[in-house]
């Protein structure tokens, strides 16, 4: 099946940009899809403490770098690559995707392009929705509200968010759900998958002793997000192996 | 007696109904039979089972994470002795999402408790309406019902089943035995001094009357595994 390349980004920090990452990494995982991962937070990655194996830590000016993401999707043999975006860098680096031509590339069906955009709970996050979309043709546009550290909920106004919204027809909307702080702290601690903490495993293997409370509400928070997840269309293709669900062929 | 770890939820939908002085007289049974019971008081605004149990009680504030952290991870993480959980009322519905939440109820299975349920049915029909549903969202290897005479029971008579009755006592023997130094064991064993002695045959018949209850826990759990 044709690669599928997610970028997840937002245009400021503390929004949850890599727990998103992660959750997605975790998903993949569940799910038996085979994944990699760069993140472009240089020269120290969040992304690469959890998945030490699966990611490698990138400059995306480095034209070297540029290669080594965009060159092996077909060689890599791996269904999903993943780049988390540094803090603040979305518009730029939708911008030097599309200098190189891999916005162009998406759009004549190389591959599947997708991007995540993490956006929080102001208002300012409304405006990035503006800033980015004359990048967003031909490309997966998942708009996630990051709901995982929130106590508030969302500030919008329901007008506003519809003149914003209209303009992207074909965004997708999904909740990141919240999880429990401790909860969180905990797995942040343990440097862990979620998928090892819920199963009690540290990172190299050894059987944990992570709490069953916070194992508990990491798996229902688990289960909440594969719901959101499951329903983008990108992630429903991935899965299927890129054979449209009931269409029977090899 | 010989039947598996014990972990026991007392609970009910109302308040003020008899809950934490059921718990009371179990600790003591479970104690005067040799086991060696730990207490989980959720009360945690008003609890009083650590001045009657010191040294086996845990105070725990289930409204917050790590209060259930308290709960389930101790519960979890020293099997193998019984567990006796006082639940105020109003935490009744955050218990009962907890246990589903964090599936609960397999994990304490895995880890060898028999589960019993013993909720208070207050006087009118919603209490027993949420009697069961609360047996249908906790599903315990045992369920319960306690009729309580002091306060009045929507229960039917006779329903067959294991049924707990504390009987009525007297105003002033309640105020005796919630005093916080008065232990029911202690009483059973012999000392009766602190009780008049009008009085006593009152409590004796209440504590004979809920132990003779609880001793069908261990029969009923046997035969449930008969069953299975």
């Amino acid at each position: 099946m044709k690669p599928t390349l997610i970028l997840v980004g937002a245009d400021k920090g503390g929004v949850g940009k890599t727990t998103v990452s992660r959750a997605l990494l975790d998903f993949f995982a569940r799910k038996n899809v085979l994944t990699r991962a760069f993140d472009t937070e240089n020269p120290r990655g969040s992304l690469k403490r959890f998945y030490p194996t699966a990611t490698e830590i990138i400059d995306l000016e480095n034209v070297a770098h540029q290669m080594k993401v965009l060159d092996t999707l077909e060689s890599a043999n791996v269904p999903v690559t993943l780049v988390d975006l540094k803090a603040g860098g979305l518009s730029y680096a939708l911008d030097i995707f599309e200098r190189i031509g891999v916005l162009e590339a998406a759009r004549s069906g190389q591959f599947t392009l997708g991007l995540f955009h993490i956006i929080g709970s102001s208002i300012a996050s409304l405006d990035e929705i503006g800033e980015i979309a004359r990048y967003l043709t031909g490309l997966e546009y998942v708009i996630a509200r990051n709901f995982i550290n929130e106590t508030n909920f969302f500030e919008w106004d329901e007008t506003t968010t519809r003149k914003y919204f209209s303009a992207n027809q074909k965004a997708h909307e999904i909740d990141i759900p919240k999880l429990n702080e401790m909860a969180y702290e905990q797995v942040d601690v343990a440097g862990v998958t979620f998928k090892d903490f819920i199963e009690n495993r540290t990172s190299d293997g050894q059987a944990g002793r992570f709490s069953f409370v916070l194992r508990g509400y990491v798996r229902k928070w688990c289960s909440e997000i594969d719901v959101e997840f499951g329903r983008v269309k990108m992630i429903q293709d991935i899965l299927s192996g890129g054979r449209a669900p009931g269409s029977g062929l090899p | 007696m010989a039947f598996p770890p014990l972990l026991v939820l007392v609970c009910s939908d109302r308040h003020r109904n008899g809950k934490t002085l059921l718990a009371r007289v179990l600790v003591d049974f479970l104690m005067l039979e040799g086991r060696d019971p730990f207490v989980l008081d959720l009360d945690f605004a008003e609890g009083t089972l650590r001045d009657f149990f010191p040294g086996r009680t845990a105070l725990v504030d289930f409204a917050q994470v790590a209060g259930r952290m308290k709960v389930f991870d101790t519960i979890l993480a020293s099997p193998g002795r019984d567990y006796v959980i006082d639940l105020p009322s109003q935490l009744l519905t955050l218990f009962c999402e907890a246990m589903t939440d964090l599936r609960f109820r397999q994990a304490a299975k895995t880890s060898g408790f028999s589960f019993v349920t013993m909720f208070v049915v207050d006087q009118d029909r919603d209490s027993l309406k949420a009697a069961a549903s609360t047996e249908e969202k906790l599903a315990p290897d045992l369920f319960i019902p306690v009729n309580n005479r002091f306060v009045g029971s929507a229960l039917p008579e006779g329903i067959g089943s294991t049924v707990l009755t504390m009987e009525k006592i007297d105003p002033d023997l309640h105020v005796i035995v919630t005093y916080r130094r008065f232990s029911f064991r202690t009483f059973l064993l012999g000392e009766e001094s602190g009780v008049p002695l009008r009085l006593r045959s009152n409590l004796k018949n209440f504590l004979h009357t809920l132990m003779d209850g609880f001793r069908e826990i261990g029969p009923a759990l046997s035969l449930l595994k008969l069953r299975v």
